[in-house]
C-alpha cells in the first residue's frame, strides 16, 4: 500500500511542476488536427516563443471532425478539415472567416495553392499541406509491379488487404474501377460502387485511417491503401521491399486546410499560431515531420532535399493527370452515409 | 451420518471434486492470465510483443518521463476523488433514506437507482453528450466529473443498501430514547455500523471512475483526456509496452483497492449476492 | 410516519439522477425524433404539430429497422447469445467448486479472486487479449514453436475474437450470480437424494440444478444485457471490420453524423434491455424465486 501512495504523491508533484491547465496558464491553444500531422518540436517551439500551452487532440476522418464541431461544445481553438468539407463546415456555420490582415506572414504561401474551388480568396481557410490518396504494397511478396486499384479487390491476397476508414476515399476506389469521377451523385452508379466495396469487406483485414503504415510495414498486410506522407517515409525507409503507387485508373488530390471554428476561445492564440507555421523553418519542420509537401514557396529552401526529390511527396503534374480533388456531392452525401455503414455493417 | 458431507453422494467423490478443482483452476488461470501477462511483457525489453527478450525497467523510466501520460493520470486522479467523495456522500444518504420505513416514492427511487446500471454504457454517453451540447456546456475534466458521478451513485446506493440488510434499527431508536439528537445518532451509531460498506463502495466508485473508458470518450473535451482514453488511443496505435507498464500500475492499483473493499463488504449472514 | 427525514436524505439523489440522468435520456429521446441536419444534429422543428401530423417524427425508427441495421442488431445478439452460453458452461463448474467443493475457509479467497478482474479496468483486460491473439502474438508464438501450426493463425480482428474477449469480460458476471444461488443450497437435500437411492448425476439433475435456476438465470441475464451493448471488445479486438450495435449507435454520433439514428437504435437497445429485465423480475417473482438483482 506503501508504495502505491509514495507512486501517487510522485505522479502529483511530477505533474504539479509542469504548467497544468487553463487555470494557471494565462494563454491557452487547443487544436483539433489529424494524427500525426504536427510534430511535438514544432509545437514547443511555439511555446516556447509565446508562452502560449498547447493541447492537441486527433481525429481521423473529416466526417469526425464535423460531427465534433457540430456538437458545439468541443472547445477547439483551430482545426485541419480537407478541401471537400469546408463548405459543408461553412453553411453550418461551424468555422469562422479568418481576419486576413492578422495574418502577417500569409504571403509566404506559393499563390498557385490559394483561391480554389472550395474556398474562393481563401475567406476561411489557410492551406496547410497537401498530398495524394495511392497505395502501397510489399514488393517481396508481390512480385509483379503494381499500377491499378485492383489489387486491393485481389482473392489471392485475402485477409492482407487494408483500405481507409474514409469513406469518401473508399468510394473514390470503387468509382474510378468503373471510370466514373471521384465526385459522381448518380445513386445508382454510387449503388453499384457500393455493391463492389461489399463484396471486397471479407477480403480486408482492417479499415484504418491511422496505422495503415505501421500494419504495412509489420507485414501484417501486403498491400494498403493510405495517404502519401506516411507512405512515403516507410518506402524511404525500406525502399527495396515496398513500393508507393498512383494507380493508374486516378484518385485524389486532396489538400488540408487550417481554420477557426465558431465560437473559438483563444481566436488569438490562434492567429499566433498561423503566423508562426507560415514562417519558413517552421513550415519547413513540419515537413521534415510529417512527410507531407508545403504550400509555403519561403520554406522550400529549408525542407530536407530528399523530401523535395521523392516523387510520392512532391509528385510532377505528369503523375497527377486524370487525379482529382474531392468536392462537397451535398445531399448525395447522405445516401453515402448510408451505403457506407452498409459495407462496415458485412 | 449428519457428519458427512455432501462429497460423499458425488460418484466416485475424489475425480469429480479433482476435476472440478481442475476446471476451476483452468478458469482462474484464464481470467488471470492475461493479466498477468500483461505485467509480465511490461517488464519485457524487446518492443515486439511475445518473444521474450530481457527484463528491464525501462517502460516504467519511459512512463515516468512521459509528461502527457502523467498529465492524464493526474486528471483521472483529480476527477476519481471529486466523484467518489460526491457519489459516496448522497449514495450513502440515499441507502439510509431506502432503510427507513416510511419512504416517499420507494418504488420509483428504486427503480431510477437501478436505471444507471442496467442501462448500457453507450446509451448513457450518447445521452450525456446531447445533453451537454443542447444545454451548451462546454466539455471538460468538469463534464467528465459530472458524467462519472451521475452513473456511479447509484452503485453506492446499492452496495451501502445491501450491507445494511439485516441493519438493526433498534439501536438507533434506543440510542434517541437515550436523548441523543437525530444528528448525533447519526454519526455515534448509524455510521460506525455501516462504515465498512461505505468505504467499500466508496473504493467501487473510486476503481469505476478511474477505469471508465465509453462513457468518458464521449463528454471529454479538450484537456480532459483521462488516463483509459490516453491509454485506449496507444493500445490503437499499438506502439510500445509503454502501455503495458501503465495498464500493469493502473491493474495493480485498482486490484488491490477492490481486494480492500472486498474484505470490508464480506457479506453478513443474511448474504444475498452482492454483485451489480 | 414522517417521511421527511427520507424525503430529505433522497432529495439531492432525485436532484442528481433527474438532471444528470433522466434530463439527458429525456434529450436522447428528443433527439431520436427529430431530422438530422449536415452536421448530423438534430434540426429544429418549426411546425410542430404539423411535425407530429406528418409522422416524420417516426423516421429514424423507420430506418433503423432497415435490413443492414436488422443485420447488425441480430448478429449483436447472436454473439451475446454465444457468449452467454459459453460463460454458462465455463461458469458453472467453478461456481460449484467454489460454493460447495472448495473447503470452507478457502472459500471466501477463492470467491474474492474471482471478483478482483470483475472490478478492474474492461479496457485493459480487452487490450490484454490484444497481446494474445495477435499474429505474432502469446498464442501464435507458442503453437509455432510447439510446431503445431506453420504461419500465425488469423485470430485478431475476427468475429472468433470479440466472442472470446467477451466471455472472457462477463464470465465474473456469471461466477457470481451461480455461487450466490449454489451457496445457499441445503446439503441435507442432498444427502436425502443420495438416501433415496439417486445416482450422483440424477441428484444433480433433480435437485441441484433446479434449485440453482434462479442463479442461472440471474446470470443468463447479467451476462447477456451488457453483451448485446458492448462497444470496446468489438473497437479493440474486433478491427473496424465486426460491426455490432454499440459500433453502430458510436458511427452515427461521430463519422456517420445522424446524432437523430444513432439515438433512436440506442433507445431500441435501451428498450429491448428493460423489457428483458423486466419480464425476468415478474418472472421470478411469480415464481417465488429471490430477485438475485
Amino acid at each position: 500500500m506503501k508504495y502505491w501512495l509514495v507512486l501517487l504523491t510522485a505522479i502529483f508533484t511530477a505533474g504539479c511542476t509542469k504548467a497544468p491547465s487553463t487555470a494557471a496558464a494565462p494563454k491557452q491553444l487547443n487544436i483539433y488536427i489529424w494524427s500525426e500531422y504536427l510534430p511535438q518540436q514544432v509545437l514547443d517551439q511555439f511555446t516556447q516563443r509565446t508562452g502560449i500551452a498547447v493541447t492537441v487532440d486527433t481525429y481521423d476522418s473529416n466526417e469526425t471532425l464535423m460531427a465534433k464541431l457540430a456538437s458545439g461544445v468541443a472547445g477547439y481553438d483551430l482545426v485541419v478539415p480537407s478541401d471537400y468539407i469546408i463548405q459543408p463546415l461553412i453553411r453550418q456555420n461551424l468555422i469562422a472567416p479568418l481576419d486576413k490582415s492578422r495574418l502577417t506572414n500569409f504571403g509566404n504561401l506559393d499563390p498557385a495553392f490559394l483561391n480554389q474551388h472550395f474556398d474562393p480568396n481563401n475567406q476561411y481557410s489557410m492551406p496547410y499541406l497537401w498530398g495524394t490518396t495511392g497505395l502501397a504494397y510489399n514488393k517481396k511478396i508481390i512480385n509483379t509491379p503494381v499500377d491499378s486499384w485492383d489489387i486491393l479487390f485481389d482473392p489471392k491476397y485475402s485477409g492482407r488487404i487494408l483500405m481507409l476508414d474514409d469513406m469518401r476515399e473508399c468510394f473514390v476506389v470503387a468509382l474510378k474501377r468503373m471510370g466514373k469521377s471521384v465526385n459522381e451523385t448518380d445513386p445508382a452508379i454510387l449503388n453499384q460502387a457500393a455493391d463492389m466495396l461489399k463484396k471486397q469487406h471479407a477480403l480486408v483485414r482492417a479499415y484504418d485511417s491511422e496505422n495503415y503504415d505501421r500494419t504495412l510495414e509489420s507485414g501484417d498486410v501486403v498491400v494498403a491503401q493510405g495517404w502519401n506522407g506516411q507512405m512515403a517515409k516507410v518506402v524511404s525507409d525500406r525502399p527495396d521491399e515496398f513500393a508507393y503507387v498512383l494507380p493508374r485508373e486516378g484518385g485524389t488530390i486532396w489538400m488540408d486546410n487550417v481554420c477557426i471554428p465558431t465560437g473559438a476561445k483563444n481566436p488569438d492564440a490562434a492567429y499566433q499560431f498561423m503566423n508562426f507555421i507560415l514562417e519558413p523553418q517552421p513550415a519547413a519542420e513540419i515537413v521534415n515531420g510529417v512527410y507531407y509537401a508545403s504550400p509555403n514557396a519561403a520554406a522550400r529552401q529549408f525542407i530536407d532535399p530528399k523530401i523535395l526529390n521523392d516523387r510520392n511527396i512532391y509528385p510532377t503534374a505528369d503523375m497527377l493527370k486524370g487525379w482529382e480533388f474531392l468536392n462537397d456531392i451535398g445531399p448525395t452525401s447522405r445516401l453515402l452515409d448510408q451505403l457506407w455503414t452498409e459495407i462496415k455493417a458485412q | 451420518m449428519k457428519s458427512l458431507s455432501y462429497q460423499s453422494l458425488v460418484l466416485s467423490p475424489r475425480l469429480s471434486s479433482r476435476l472440478l478443482a481442475l476446471h476451476s483452476g483452468i478458469v482462474y488461470v484464464f481470467l488471470y492470465g492475461p493479466i498477468l501477462l500483461l505485467v509480465a511483457l511490461s517488464f519485457n525489453r524487446s518492443p515486439l510483443s511475445a518473444r521474450w527478450a530481457g527484463f528491464t525497467l525501462d517502460w516504467y523510466g519511459k512512463l515516468l518521463r512521459d509528461t502527457e501520460m502523467i498529465a492524464a493520470a493526474q486528471r483521472s486522479l483529480i476527477v476519481a476523488v471529486g466523484v467518489t467523495m460526491i457519489a459516496t456522500v448522497l449514495g450513502t444518504a440515499a441507502a439510509l433514506a431506502l432503510a427507513r420505513p416510511a419512504v416517499p416514492a420507494r418504488a420509483a427511487t428504486n427503480a431510477l437507482l437501478y436505471l444507471p446500471i442496467v442501462i448500457p454504457e453507450i446509451v448513457i454517453g450518447c445521452a450525456l453528450l446531447t445533453f451537454f451540447s443542447v444545454t451548451r456546456w462546454e466539455l471538460s475534466l468538469w463534464t467528465v466529473g459530472a458524467a462519472h458521478v451521475s452513473f456511479s451513485l447509484s452503485y453506492v446506493a446499492i452496495v451501502v443498501r445491501a450491507r445494511m440488510a439485516g441493519f438493526d434499527r433498534s439501536l438507533e431508536e434506543a440510542a434517541m430514547d437515550l436523548g441523543a439528537s437525530p444528528a448525533a445518532t447519526f454519526w455515534r451509531v448509524t455510521l460506525p455500523l455501516i462504515f465498512p460498506g461505505v468505504i467499500a463502495a466508496a473504493l467501487l466508485v473510486f476503481t469505476l471512475s478511474i477505469d471508465d473508458y465509453v462513457i468518458t470518450s464521449f463528454v471529454a473535451g479538450t484537456d480532459s483526456t483521462t488516463l483509459p482514453l490516453k491509454i485506449a488511443s496507444m493500445v490503437k496505435t499499438g506502439l510500445t509496452p509503454e502501455v503495458n507498464a501503465v495498464s500493469t500500475l493502473l491493474l495493480g492499483l485498482t486490484m488491490i483497492l477492490v481486494w480492500i473493499a472486498q474484505r470490508l463488504l464480506r457479506p453478513p449472514e443474511s448474504a444475498r449476492g452482492v454483485h451489480s | 410516519m414522517n417521511k421527511r427525514p427520507a424525503a430529505l436524505l433522497l432529495s439531492p439523489t432525485w436532484l442528481l439522477l433527474g438532471g444528470l440522468f433522466l434530463l439527458p435520456l429525456a434529450l436522447l429521446i428528443g433527439a431520436s425524433i427529430h431530422q438530422p441536419d449536415d452536421a448530423g444534429n438534430p434540426q429544429t422543428v418549426s411546425h410542430w404539430r404539423a411535425y407530429m401530423q406528418s409522422g416524420d417524427w417516426k423516421d429514424n425508427y423507420t430506418e433503423s429497422l432497415h435490413e443492414i441495421y436488422l443485420h447488425v442488431a441480430m448478429r449483436s445478439v447472436w454473439l451475446a447469445v454465444a457468449t452467454t452460453v459459453v460463460c454458462l458452461l465455463i461458469a458453472y463448474p467453478t461456481a460449484y467448486f467454489i460454493a460447495l467443493t472448495a473447503p470452507p475457509e478457502r472459500k471466501n479467497m477463492y470467491l474474492t479472486l474471482a471478483v478482483i478482474p470483475f472490478w478492474t479496468s474492461f479496457l485493459i483486460r480487452i487490450a490484454a487479449w490484444r497481446l494474445i491473439l495477435q499474429d505474432e502474438g502469446v498464442l501464435n508464438v507458442m503453437l509455432m514453436k510447439l510446431h503445431l501450426i506453420a504461419s500465425p493463425l488469423r485470430l485478431m480482428d475476427t468475429p472468433l475474437a470479440v466472442m472470446i474477449g467477451l466471455v472472457y469480460g462477463e464470465l465474473p458476471f456469471m461466477i457470481l450470480p451461480l455461487y450466490a444461488s449454489l451457496e445457499k443450497l441445503d446439503r441435507s437435500l442432498l444427502e436425502a437424494s443420495a438416501d433415496l437411492g439417486a445416482t450422483a448425476a440424477a441428484t444433480f439433475r433433480r435437485v441441484t440444478l433446479p434449485l440453482s435456476m434462479p442463479g442461472v438465470v440471474a446470470g443468463c441475464v447479467l451476462v447477456f444485457i451488457p453483451g448485446i451493448g458492448q462497444f470496446i471488445v468489438s473497437d479493440l479486438l474486433g478491427g473496424s471490420r465486426t460491426m455490432l450495435i454499440g459500433n453502430l449507435i458510436q458511427d452515427q454520433f461521430t463519422s456517420g453524423r445522424n446524432k437523430p439514428l444513432g439515438a433512436a437504435v440506442a433507445l431500441e437497445l435501451t428498450a429491448v434491455v428493460l423489457a428483458m429485465l423486466i419480464a425476468y423480475t415478474i418472472a421470478a417473482r411469480r415464481k417465488g424465486m429471490e430477485v438475485a438483482l
